[in-house]
Parts: structure tokens; C-alpha cells; sequence
């Protein structure tokens, strides 16, 4: 017994170090793999030879034939190893994993990253703000409600089919329908918010639609960019279960393979019609093949780039910047962000009823310092509520000026003052002391911003938090200040005042990013009217006087806005980062 | 008479998942966070009723035992339900992702073996000897270290400095590898894709260096307090009296004593190494079950949290039982 049993452990350790030899030896040898495959071509490529010789005796029978023969050389080529990773294979490293290649099926900004390169939609966005035609060939408003949209002829999707007014009919339908998708269960598009005035959309004729809007919508243009084309006929055939497996569209990508939260792998689609004639250069993507990767940690990202496994990385941390761009081979680029950063304060908490102390927090943040110390000079001071690169941004704002003194002077008429010499300002007896709440993301920042209030005066203390845990409690007012952004990739006010700074309102859009508690009746008048005002300097007036109150109230401490820096590696041409974090992979080219 | 023991301790096994079920079901509820919420991000304007109509597909709107008892009735029925952001049964994502996670368990424990089967019994040989001293102050650095910040200073060496592996990722896109078992490893010797087993493995071995650290720095303490107190028995003196080669004492006498108390650790270290992927999974972005289940949290993805926490509580129960198996076999004087 003992015997068998000791026989039974040298056995397993033997086997061990069999299979560690073997690894060892076929890890040493791997080059008569890649023989064998090579061979495998040739003999394909002999077989297409003799089908162009018999071209002269036969025409009509030697066309099909010879199609057949080209499918089966392909095949073979995707079987055979490429050396690694091939040159025209393009990596992105995304920090986040997509949640859907259903255009209409999800509601995040990398989802879309990935999803832009397939599919086109009727308008697109350049790196910054402006919005130019893409399937769209020509739009106009007939009236305040109704646009009419000429398409593009001979466009097709991935499998051939030509794109026509059918599949935009279809694409916004399955928008605005309610239960529209029947996968997993039928359910409703979560953008249909998005497009939420859009009542109707009818066909025309092949190429023309007209969409019918419940009332003038004056941000049409910029949210339309966030729409892409479906191909009617696919879905109808697979479902939305077989499209989301194989998404095809009419973009300058294909879709080969791939897992969200792993990597998805798209091929250049050789009969693109060109993209956005506005914007160069017009044709075919110049990669052959891209590939994005989710790399959720920010130094593994780094590192990736550094190595040269992935060509494009998203969401350099700040303080990497400096150091990527020193780095010989890496390239870092800069786009004005679309994340606004706030200090954003309960104002119905006792410690910031008062506007004076309120403004007193503004005057005693010194962006400029914050700005070159944590940011390294890639970030901008905000003027007020709204990022400087708004279309509607208020011009006679300007970022409330660092005077310590002015600040210590508006808290002193509050009540404020240090009356026992311990360095922290008192008032009947109690210290001006507040929890900054914030979340992992943003520590750089909010640390600065705490050790400046200490400097005066103030005890602030930091705490993280993880964001779906502190949501619940800022919007039922129960914590007193939290730092954080809201995204602004439209360029427009409308989402953003809606959900920002008018009232919070249970159960609606309106006020759901609201962590201040503020409420300012004249403000919420102005947001309302804002929606509905297609003229667009009435819509400037208006969103002057929102934005002029909201800074002289100033239920938030208007902090920066920091730059969206990615990286790429030196090969990487014509790549240029956008402001709506998109990665556009149509015009990017790999050097060899 | 042991297998009717074994089958038992398996039944045995199923009120133990059922409680786990019921705990993380509850838990998942409990923690603060609306996934409707999170799935509407903060761009542009989401309506009342999208919001509610998500609810309401989720069955989120209806009471905490309503959801509790659907939830059972279909697990029961090794129906795990849909992902919610990824639109998937969460047996099919789980299924995709063992594999990779299995792999790098068991790199992790090759790494682990090999490194603390010598250094144990070598330095209970030669106790505090200088060799002794340096392996133990190691195995205690080995089990001080954080796996995050091994795994990134290994990268910054290894990947980045030297160029010798690769940062992240379980193969090189474009190798060619036929999936057959989804053991990249295994795969690449069954389709003889010899360009493909060196992409695995190279891709494994810092994930696993990593991982196996902190094992091969218990097993390594363990197998030596143990190997130290066979040494002392009685039957090694004997051996030793009787002129067996000092050899064959330490490696037939002494090291199978030894072995009990190491097996049950490597045993449960099995568990650890399965479930306590998650950091590792992430740093390396290996897209095993450990990085599906960190996504899953942020995004308050319930039906695929319950269902990877469940699996990874089988996983404990199974290597539990499965040491109690091999500890019978290798002391026949304990039973299940």
C-alpha cells in the first residue's frame, strides 16, 4: 500500500517535469509550424493560376469560378500565423470595457468610441465641436419642427447591401419605439433620452426622410452625432441577439471577433464610401486591421504603450504626462476635455447657507496653482458652471480671482474668524471644518484643493468614495461638499444645465446630477425656455443670465478643466485626440 | 465505503451553496448603488419612463423576496439569468472565462510548487543555516507583498526595462489559435500550434510569478515546520541507525510525513489561487473570471455578481472536499 502510494507521487512529479520540458522544447522550436502553413498558400496560389489560364476558353463560367477560388485564399490566409502583431495592426488601450456594439443599445462613451469606427452616422463630429454631414448629403429644417435629411447614395453596409432611407427609418424606430429591442428581453433603447424630442420619422423616397420633432430642438445637430445607422435587413433576419454576436454598419471598420471586457478586433472594410467628405483625408481607413483592448489599469496601459504592445492609450494619468512625453518613441497629445470639475457645495447645510462663504471658497482656490502643480499645465480654470469651450459658454464671465484676503474678509462678515489662535477659523465657538467628498479618480485634485482651504483656515479632510455608494446620499442632501465632473462632450447646455443645475425633481431628468441642493426658481425658468428656443441668440441670452447667476450664487467652487491626454507610440501618424474622447481610426496610419 | 462518504460530502454541499446563493443575493441588494442608475451615465437626457421600463425588465421594482425567489427558482434550474449590461446569459460569460482563470491558477501553482518543494525541505536539512535564513526572510517578503504592486514593479522589469514578456493579455492576436478547450496552453500542443504555445506561455508566466508568490511562500514555511518535525520522529532516527542514505531518509522517510499538513494548504490555496484572482486578473488584464467579476461590481451588474461569486464558492467547497480525498489516501488513519 505504501509502495503503490509513493509510486503514485514520483509519477505526478515526474509527469510535472515532463510537461515542463516539453513546454521548454516546443517553446524553443516553433518556426516548422509556421513552414507547414506557408505551403498551404503556395498550393492555393498554384490552383488560382490555372484558373486564369482557362479565362481565355471560357468567360461567363470562369467569373463565378474564379470568385470562389479568391473567398477560399482568404480563408486560408486568416488560418496562417501573422508575425506578431503585424504592422498594420493598430492596438488601442481603452481604460473601459464597452458595454454594447448596438448602437442603440447602451448609454457609455467608450461603447461608442469602438462602435463610431463601424458605423456612421447621418452627421459626425471633428476632434473638437464642429459637426459635419456624414450619411447625410444634405439637411434642412422645413419649420422650427421638421427636418428634412437627404442620404447619400451608394453607401453600403459591410455585407454589400446598399444603405437607404429603409435602414434610417428603421435605425431611429427602434430609437424612439417603446420595447423596440427584443433582446434579452424586450426592452426600450437607453437613448432614446437622447433624442427624446423626436416624435416621428418617415420615408420619403430611397434616399430622402424627414424626422418630426415635438418642438424647435436647437442641439438637433450636435446630439444627432451620438445616432448611428443600422442596416434594416440584417436585423430582421439575425434579431438584435445575432447583431449584437456580428454587428455589421457602413463604417471604415469591419467587426472579425471579440469579447466586450476583453478585446475586439475590427479589419479594415476596403469598399467604405470615404466618410465625412468635410474631413480629410476621404477613403478607406489606412490600417489594415485594428484592434481595441481593455486595459482597465492605468499603469498596466502605460506599461503596454511603453512596450510597444498597444499603439494608443486613453486616459494618461496626470501625473504620467510629463514622464510618457520625455519618453523617446511616445507621442502625448492633448484635446480641450469635456469633464468640468466642481467643488460642488450642499448649500442647504448650515456651513454654506451664506453666499459670502460661498464666494469666499471660490476666492480662496487658487486655480492657476492648481493648474500648473497637479494638472502640469494641461488644464484651464472654468469661468463659471460651464466649460470655457461651450458653444454657449457666458464670454463675460471670467474665472473668480485668487484673493485670499478678499475671501478671509467675506468670511469675517459671515461670523467667521480665528478667535483662539489655533490657525482654524471659528464661530460661536465651532471650527470651519468640512469633509471633501470625492471619488479614487480625482485624489491629485482633491488633496491640492483641501491643503489650499487649510491654508486659510479651513479643516478640510478628504474621503473616497465609490460613486454608485455616494450618488444616493448627495442627491438626498446628507453629505456637505463633493468634488466630481459631468460630462459635457455636446458642447451644448442643454443636458448639462438640466441636469446640473436646475432643481432636483424625483423621478425626472431634471436635477439628477444636482449634488448642491440648489434650487433658484429663475434659473430653472431659463432651463426650461433653453430647450424649447431654436433662435440662437435668443438661446445665448438666455443661457447668459443662467450661467451669470448660477456664478454669482455660487453653489459649487468652479475649479478646471483638465485636458484629455492620450499617448501613442512615434508610428502612429495622423492621429489626433478628440474632445469626445472618440478614437477615429479612419484617418490613422501606422508607420512601418 | 469511501465513495458513498464522498458522494455525502457532495450533497452535503448543496445547502452550503443554497445559503451562499440567498447571502450574496441579499448583500448585492444591500450595497448602495441603483444599476439603472449607473447604466444612464451623466451625457444628455434620460427619461422618467426609461428608467422605469428598465426597472421593471430587471424586476427591480418588485419586492426583495419576489426577486430573491425568481432568482432561486432559476438557479436552481442552472439558469443564472442575463447580464445586464452585457446582454448574455451569465453561464456563457462564466463559461468564456473559467478557462483563463483556471489556467493561471494552475501556472500559479506550477510556479509555486517549484519553487517552495526545495527551498522547504532545504532548509529544514540545513536549518538556520545562511541558505535557511535567506529563503525565509524571501518566503516573508513573498507573503508581505502586495500582489498590485508585484505585479507592477515585475511589468516595469520584465515587460518594459528588459523586453523579455509581454505587459498584459493571455496570447498575441493573430497566432491562429483554434480554441478547442480554451486552454490556450493546452490548445496550442492539441492543434500543434507551436507559434501559439510560445505566446501563451510567455504571456502566463508573470501573471503567475505574480499570483504564485504569496503560495510558494506558505507552502515553503509549511513544508519546513513540518519537514522539521519529521525529521526529530522517531522512525527518521531509526532510518538513520539502521544506515539508510541520508537521501532517501529526508525524501522517503521525512518528506511523505511532511506532505500531510503541506497538502491540505496547497489544497486551499487552490481556492485562493481561483478566487483570489481579482487584482492579479486586473493588473494583467487577463480576461478571466476574476476581471468579469470587477467590471460586474462597478457596474452593479447583479445576475453576473451572483453568479461568479457562486462559482466561486463551489470552487472553495469542491477544494475542500477534494483535500480531505487525498488526505485519506496519504494517512490512512484519518477518514472522511
Amino acid at each position: 500500500m505504501l509502495m503503490h502510494k509513493r509510486h503514485t507521487s514520483l509519477v505526478l512529479i515526474a509527469a510535472l517535469a515532463i510537461l515542463a520540458l516539453l513546454a521548454a522544447q516546443c517553446g524553443a522550436t516553433p518556426t516548422p509550424e509556421r513552414v507547414v502553413e506557408t505551403v498551404v498558400v503556395k498550393e492555393t496560389v498554384e490552383v488560382e493560376k490555372v484558373v486564369m489560364e482557362t479565362v481565355e476558353v471560357e468567360k461567363e463560367v470562369v467569373v463565378t469560378q474564379e470568385v470562389e477560388v479568391e473567398k477560399e485564399v482568404i480563408k486560408e490566409v486568416v488560418v496562417t500565423p501573422t508575425p506578431v502583431p503585424g504592422r498594420q495592426t493598430l492596438i488601442v488601450g481603452l481604460s473601459q470595457a464597452p458595454t454594447s456594439l448596438d448602437p442603440a443599445d447602451h448609454r457609455s462613451r467608450l461603447s461608442e468610441t469602438v462602435i463610431r469606427n463601424m458605423f456612421d452616422g447621418l452627421v459626425t463630429r471633428d476632434t473638437r465641436s464642429g459637426v459635419h454631414l456624414e450619411l447625410a448629403e444634405e439637411m434642412n429644417w422645413l419649420d422650427e419642427k421638421t427636418l428634412e435629411v437627404k442620404l447619400r447614395q451608394g453607401v453600403t453596409f459591410h455585407d454589400g447591401v446598399e444603405m437607404t432611407a429603409d435602414d434610417v427609418v428603421f435605425t431611429f424606430d427602434r430609437i424612439i419605439q417603446e420595447n423596440a429591442i427584443e433582446f434579452p428581453e424586450p426592452h426600450t433603447s437607453p437613448r432614446q433620452g437622447l433624442i427624446a424630442p423626436l416624435e416621428s420619422i418617415e420615408k420619403v423616397d430611397e434616399y430622402t426622410v424627414v424626422m418630426n420633432f415635438s418642438g424647435p430642438w436647437p442641439p438637433a445637430m450636435q446630439l444627432l452625432v451620438h445616432q448611428q445607422i443600422v442596416p434594416k435587413h440584417y436585423l430582421e433576419e439575425v434579431g438584435t441577439e445575432g447583431f449584437v454576436a456580428n454587428p455589421i454598419g457602413t463604417g471604415p471598420f469591419k467587426f472579425v471577433e471579440g469579447q466586450l471586457d476583453d478585446q475586439i478586433v475590427l479589419e479594415r472594410f476596403d469598399d467604405y464610401w470615404g466618410g465625412a467628405p468635410d474631413l480629410e483625408p476621404v477613403g478607406p481607413a489606412c490600417v489594415e486591421q485594428a484592434i481595441f483592448r481593455v486595459i482597465p489599469e492605468a499603469s498596466t496601459r502605460v506599461a503596454a504603450l511603453l512596450a510597444g504592445e498597444v499603439d494608443i492609450i486613453q486616459s494618461v494619468p496626470s501625473e504620467l504626462i510629463d514622464t510618457l512625453a520625455q519618453t523617446p518613441g511616445i507621442q502625448v497629445k492633448t484635446a480641450p476635455g469635456t469633464q468640468p470639475q466642481w467643488l460642488q457645495l450642499n448649500v442647504s447645510n448650515p456651513l454654506f447657507e451664506d453666499v459670502g462663504v460661498r464666494q469666499a471658497l471660490n476666492h480662496a482656490m487658487d486655480k492657476d496653482l492648481i493648474v500648473d502643480a497637479v494638472y502640469g499645465g494641461r488644464a484651464v480654470p472654468l469661468p463659471g458652471p460651464l466649460s470655457p469651450f461651450n458653444n454657449f459658454v457666458n464670454t463675460d464671465l471670467a474665472p473668480y480671482p485668487y484673493d485670499p484676503d478678499m475671501a478671509l474678509e467675506l468670511l469675517a462678515e459671515a461670523g467667521w474668524a480665528d478667535t483662539d489662535g489655533d490657525g482654524i477659523l471659528d464661530k460661536d465657538g465651532q471650527p470651519f471644518a468640512f469633509t471633501l467628498d470625492t471619488i479614487e479618480d480625482w485624489r491629485p485634485l482633491a488633496e491640492a484643493v483641501a491643503t489650499l482651504y487649510r491654508d486659510i483656515g479651513i479643516d478640510a479632510t478628504v474621503r473616497f468614495w465609490e460613486y454608485s455608494v455616494v450618488q444616493p446620499q448627495l442627491l438626498a442632501c446628507e453629505r456637505q461638499a463633493y468634488m466630481d465632473d459631468w460630462g459635457d462632450s455636446a458642447f451644448d447646455p442643454v443636458g448639462h444645465f438640466e441636469a446640473k443645475w436646475h432643481t432636483f425633481v424625483e423621478g425626472e431628468p431634471y436635477g439628477r446630477g444636482n449634488f448642491m441642493c440648489y434650487s433658484n426658481e429663475r434659473v430653472d425658468e431659463l432651463i426650461k425656455q433653453g430647450e424649447t428656443t431654436a433662435d440662437t441668440d435668443e438661446r445665448r441670452a438666455i443661457y447668459d443670465e443662467a450661467q451669470a447667476i448660477v456664478y454669482e450664487e455660487a453653489p459649487a467652487v468652479f475649479l478646471i478643466l483638465p485636458e484629455e491626454a492620450e499617448a501613442a507610440s512615434d508610428r502612429v501618424q495622423n492621429w489626433e485626440p478628440a474632445s469626445d474622447s472618440r478614437v477615429n481610426l479612419h484617418d490613422v496610419c501606422l508607420a512601418p | 465505503m469511501r465513495t458513498v462518504k464522498i458522494l455525502e460530502r457532495i450533497l452535503a454541499a448543496i445547502p452550503i451553496m443554497l445559503g451562499v446563493a440567498i447571502l450574496v443575493f441579499l448583500f448585492m441588494r444591500l450595497t448602495p448603488g441603483d444599476p439603472v442608475d449607473i447604466m444612464m451615465g451623466q451625457g444628455g437626457a434620460v427619461s422618467a419612463g426609461e428608467m422605469e421600463q428598465l426597472r421593471h425588465e430587471f424586476h427591480l421594482d418588485e419586492p426583495l423576496y419576489v426577486q430573491l425567489w425568481l432568482f432561486l427558482k432559476d438557479a436552481v434550474r442552472g439558469d443564472l439569468g442575463y447580464s445586464y449590461i452585457q446582454k448574455r446569459g451569465v453561464i456563457t460569460l462564466i463559461a468564456e472565462r473559467l478557462p483563463a482563470t483556471i489556467e493561471l491558477a494552475m501556472g500559479a501553482l506550477f510556479f509555486a510548487l517549484i519553487i517552495a518543494m526545495p527551498i522547504g525541505i532545504v532548509s529544514a536539512v540545513r536549518q538556520n543555516s545562511p541558505l535557511d535564513r535567506l529563503s525565509m526572510a524571501a518566503a516573508f517578503l513573498g507573503i508581505s507583498m502586495p500582489a498590485f504592486w508585484l505585479g507592477i514593479v515585475l511589468i516595469l522589469v520584465f515587460s518594459v526595462t528588459l523586453q523579455w514578456l509581454p505587459v498584459q493579455g493571455r496570447i498575441d492576436y493573430g497566432v491562429g489559435l483554434e480554441e478547442v478547450t480554451g486552454f490556450y496552453v493546452l490548445d496550442s500542443i492539441i492543434t500543434r500550434n507551436g507559434e501559439a504555445l510560445v505566446s501563451s506561455l510567455r504571456h502566463l508566466v508573470l501573471p503567475s510569478v505574480t499570483l504564485g508568490a504569496a503560495v510558494a511562500a506558505v507552502v515553503a514555511r509549511v513544508l519546513r515546520s513540518s519537514m522539521l518535525e519529521t525529521l526529530r520522529s522517531d522512525h527518521v532516527t531509526l532510518a538513520r541507525a539502521k544506515g539508510a542514505p541520508e537521501r532517501g531518509v529526508v525524501l522517503k522517510h521525512a518528506l511523505r510525513n511532511a506532505l500531510i499538513p503541506t497538502v491540505t494548504v496547497v489544497g486551499l490555496q487552490v481556492g485562493v489561487l481561483l478566487g483570489g484572482n481579482m487584482i492579479v486578473e486586473t493588473v494583467f488584464s487577463w480576461p478571466g473570471l476574476g476581471r468579469l467579476t470587477v467590471t460586474a461590481i462597478f457596474q452593479r451588474d447583479f445576475p453576473l455578481i451572483q453568479g461568479a461569486v457562486m462559482i466561486y464558492a463551489f470552487t472553495f467547497v469542491m477544494a475542500n472536499l477534494i483535500v480531505d480525498i487525498l488526505y485519506t489516501y496519504l494517512n490512512p488513519k484519518i477518514t472522511l
